[in-house]
């Protein structure tokens, strides 16, 4: 256990300096999600609504950030790892690569989570947003449930990145198409019911519908229950993949004899 | 003179092509599609039905602006990166202690993007039209081709510009994407710039591409060229501003590293 926690403090410490801590990833956590709710809001005022809908137009463009940070945080360690030579030591290495991701996975994570804290103040400060009246345990379930989510997804992607160097060009795509599909900044029904259908494979949306629901004061019925079970469960399934492709690529390099063959 | 100008223009080709090529030189023809109609598209569809939902009830406004902001993936992206490259790959000092003239050298940079840009638009705008209804008839075509070669041409003034401060910044693509995100905003693509905040309206007038943008949105209404002219004309003016801006900031930079003895410092 004392060597685990330390393998996660140390790996969480690095991704932090390496990665976190610099203004691209500030870039994706605050400017870019602070540009989208902009347009968000500028194009409420253009359709004549007084003021906008915070839920959506803010909050959405926190979890914007959250997705964004991720999605290149996550790769983009993979990408430099390659570039740099080290994602050969790593795999090589008795440390599993899964658990590496894992944890730089976490920290991008939290460090994405910045991006929603500074929306929600943004949305409590300079609009005026109330908590009363939401239903505060189901908005924490929600989010914990977002995280892991994103987690899972995050770890998915990054060993994907490690298993084919091809896969690059099509994670690179993924930014707004998911923020697209799981309707970050408004709701999943304004969406065609094709998208809907393809967004179902996704857990964000399922935690960010339950989310929503809670901050509108939704009690703890038989819907947010379901949309918490199949965020979880679809969660656990990209979990599943990873673990899957982290096998592979161990394989892989057995079979090869080569580690730089991944 | 003659000769001269002989020289000028080998040099500004050839730059111009072998800039353009080492740009795109890891890129599939896959991973090239997807950085030009990528993220332009989903963004697009996205800003819609966030348009959708606040009830915008105009998304040809969305589509059509997003398509002529597509030159700036070229013209800012584009360029901002083939300059801001040099000196992440070294060979910015094997660029400046060269005795080649520095205005092909640099300006040279951007023709392919420009050539590029304009068929990216070329070729969405077309498929917008077409998928909206909205038709050709009483369209300018020949006008509305000039609009879409003038954006591909000004907006190289803000790659030029992020280019340069590529050089002096480790963090200059961060600047680079954030202005990117910007001009969402800022140029009339998204939101129409008579409905921007008061304190907006006047940074849109002077930036690129906001004449432009809004040139080739009353062409495809049916403007002719008297109706247009005056937007036209302002944005020759402000783009030709920007890329002397670009120009002069290099220059400027070359000569403080020419003066410190440091070309890998800048």
């Amino acid at each position: 256990m004392g060597n685990f926690l330390r393998l996660a403090l140390r790996q969480m410490d690095v991704q932090l300096r390496m990665r976190v801590l610099s203004l691209w990833s500030l870039g994706l956590f605050f400017t870019q999600p602070a540009i989208f709710s902009a347009v968000g809001m500028l194009l409420a005022h253009a359709a004549g609504n007084a003021n906008p809908d915070l839920i959506y137009t803010v909050i959405g463009g926190g979890i914007m950030g959250m997705w964004s940070g991720l999605v290149f945080t996550s790769t983009f360690d993979i990408r430099a790892d390659r570039r740099e030579g080290t994602l050969e030591l790593i795999v090589g290495s008795p440390t599993p690569l899964r658990r590496v991701v894992g944890f730089r996975s976490l920290l991008n994570i939290l460090a994405g989570s910045t991006s929603m804290l500074a929306a929600v103040t943004a949305a409590v400060l300079i609009f005026d947003y109330s908590f009363a009246g939401i239903n505060v345990p189901a908005v924490i379930l929600s989010f914990a449930l977002l995280l892991f989510g994103l987690w899972c997804m995050g770890i998915f992607l990054a060993n994907l990145l490690a298993w084919s160097r091809l896969s690059g060009t099509f994670v690179d795509l993924l930014e707004m198409p998911i923020a697209l599909l799981c309707g970050f900044m408004y709701p999943i029904s304004v969406l065609p019911s094709w998208m809907q259908y393809i967004s179902v494979v996704f857990p964000i949306r399922w935690s960010l519908q339950a989310m929503r629901e809670a901050m509108r004061g939704t009690a703890a019925n038989a819907e947010l229950l379901s949309l918490w079970g199949i965020s979880l469960g679809i969660s656990l399934v990209f979990y599943l993949f990873s673990h899957w492709l982290d096998v592979k690529v161990h394989d892989h390099i057995r079979v090869t004899g080569e580690l730089h063959s991944i | 003179m003659i000769r001269k100008l002989g020289q000028f223009f080998r040099l500004y080709f050839f730059q111009a092509w072998f800039s353009y090529r080492s740009l795109f030189a890891w890129s599939t023809p896959f991973s090239y599609m997807t950085s030009k109609f990528g993220f332009p598209f989903f963004s697009m569809l996205y800003f819609v039905f966030i348009g959708k939902f606040v009830g915008f009830d105009n998304p040809e406004f969305i589509v059509i602006g997003n398509i002529l902001l597509m030159p700036s993936i070229n013209g800012l992206y584009g360029i901002s990166m083939t300059i801001g490259d040099e000196r992440q790959f070294g060979a910015m000092s094997y660029l400046l202690a060269s005795p080649a003239a520095r205005a092909p050298l640099f300006l040279g940079r951007a023709f392919f993007h420009i050539i590029d840009g304009f068929i990216t638009v070329l070729v969405a705008l077309p498929i917008a039209i077409l998928f909206f209804g909205l038709g050709f008839s009483g369209i300018n075509l020949l006008l509305l081709a000039l609009c879409l070669i003038l954006l591909s041409i000004t907006t190289t003034g803000l790659g030029f510009i992020m280019g340069t401060i590529s050089l002096v910044s480790r963090d200059g693509w961060m600047f680079t994407n954030t202005l990117g995100q910007l001009l969402f905003i800022l140029i009339g693509v998204n939101i129409p710039v008579d409905k921007l905040p008061a304190f907006l309206q006047p940074i849109s007038n002077y930036l690129p591409m906001t004449r432009g943008i809004l040139a080739a949105r009353q062409v495809l209404d049916g403007a002719r060229w008297l109706d247009v002219s005056g937007l036209l004309g302002g944005e020759i003016l402000v783009g030709l501003v920007y890329i002397l801006i670009g120009y002069t900031l290099f220059r400027l930079i070359e000569r403080a590293s020419m003066t410190t003895g440091s070309l890998d410092s800048i």
